[in-house]
């Protein structure tokens, strides 16, 4: 399909565990505790262990090579942390095409929590490779 | 706005860079980090899903300037540059320099942001990536 302006990503939805924060903080090397221990993370304040930042930026970047399906290449993923998210609810990744301009794209990417807070938001960049193009005019949708 | 007494001291310590770290790119830790984000793209048996990076040691400079500026670390953001791909077999190596620092007021009282620059080469001498973190001690 022609990728254009105002195309939607195909939203991805994570569901994160507890589980899940210790085998991110294992195969990261983060061991902050405030991802791992609810007495630590009660103990600064916070009403439950957190969702890793970084986590949630990889969440968007499978959101953003899903969905490139190696039609090209991600130069670039940019995210601003804007909100605490919980384990045991699920994380919603979304994505809209912003800008096309010959063969780089740039994509507006966030995830929100069941609540529609958009927890986590960025940008990111891709090339597309020379076989896929953005159609004829290599340029936005007409 | 003017720098607080402790976030002067901080702000001193510009261009204070962490060790270098060399890591060897290892399939059963791509594994791991797959199965972790429940990313299950077989392109990543061999080669690096996008903030796997991270792993390879981008770090929180924790330099006794920062530790002395309020009581606990919030995340802020990051951003990751690629250049070239990264694959397993391949030998990273990378060092986390403190590109940036200044004093914002929220909404909780003053936030320190510390930004970090880590850049990661390969063992061909290639710049392949480049991760910028945007780490907070309020």
């Amino acid at each position: 399909m022609k990728i254009h302006v105002g195309m939607e990503l195909t939203p991805l939805v994570k569901q994160p565990t507890t589980q899940t924060l210790a085998r991110y903080a294992g195969a990261c090397g983060d061991f902050y505790q405030i991802h791992y221990d609810r007495d630590y993370a009660a103990a600064v304040g916070l009403p439950g262990v957190i969702l890793h930042g970084l986590l949630k930026t990889a969440y968007l970047g499978q959101l953003v090579t899903d969905w490139l399906a190696g039609r090209g290449t991600l130069d670039s993923l940019e995210v601003s942390y804007r909100g605490m998210d919980f384990p045991g609810r699920p994380y919603l990744c979304r994505g809209v095409v912003r800008a096309v301009v010959g063969a780089q794209v740039d994509l507006e990417v966030w995830g929100e929590d069941p609540d529609g807070r958009r927890t986590t938001v960025g940008t990111a960049r891709v090339s597309l490779a020379a076989s896929t193009g953005t159609g004829p005019s290599g340029g936005e949708a007409h | 706005m003017a720098l607080s007494g402790a976030a002067e001291k901080a702000h001193t310590r510009i261009g204070f860079a962490g060790p270098e770290r060399k890591s060897a790119v290892e399939a059963g830790h791509l594994r791991r980090w797959c199965e972790a984000i429940g990313d299950p793209n077989p392109r990543w048996r061999e080669e690096a899903p996008p903030t796997f990076l991270a792993a390879l040691g981008a770090e929180t400079l924790e330099f006794p300037e920062a530790l002395a500026y309020g009581s606990g670390w919030l995340n802020g953001g990051d951003r990751f540059e690629y250049r070239e791909p990264v694959r397993a077999g391949d030998t990273v190596t990378c060092r986390t320099t403190l590109s940036d620092v200044y004093e914002k007021e929220g909404s909780a009282g003053p936030m320190l942001f510390l930004v970090t620059e880590t850049r990661f080469h390969n063992q061909h001498g290639r710049h392949v990536g480049t991760v910028t973190g945007t780490r907070i001690r309020r």
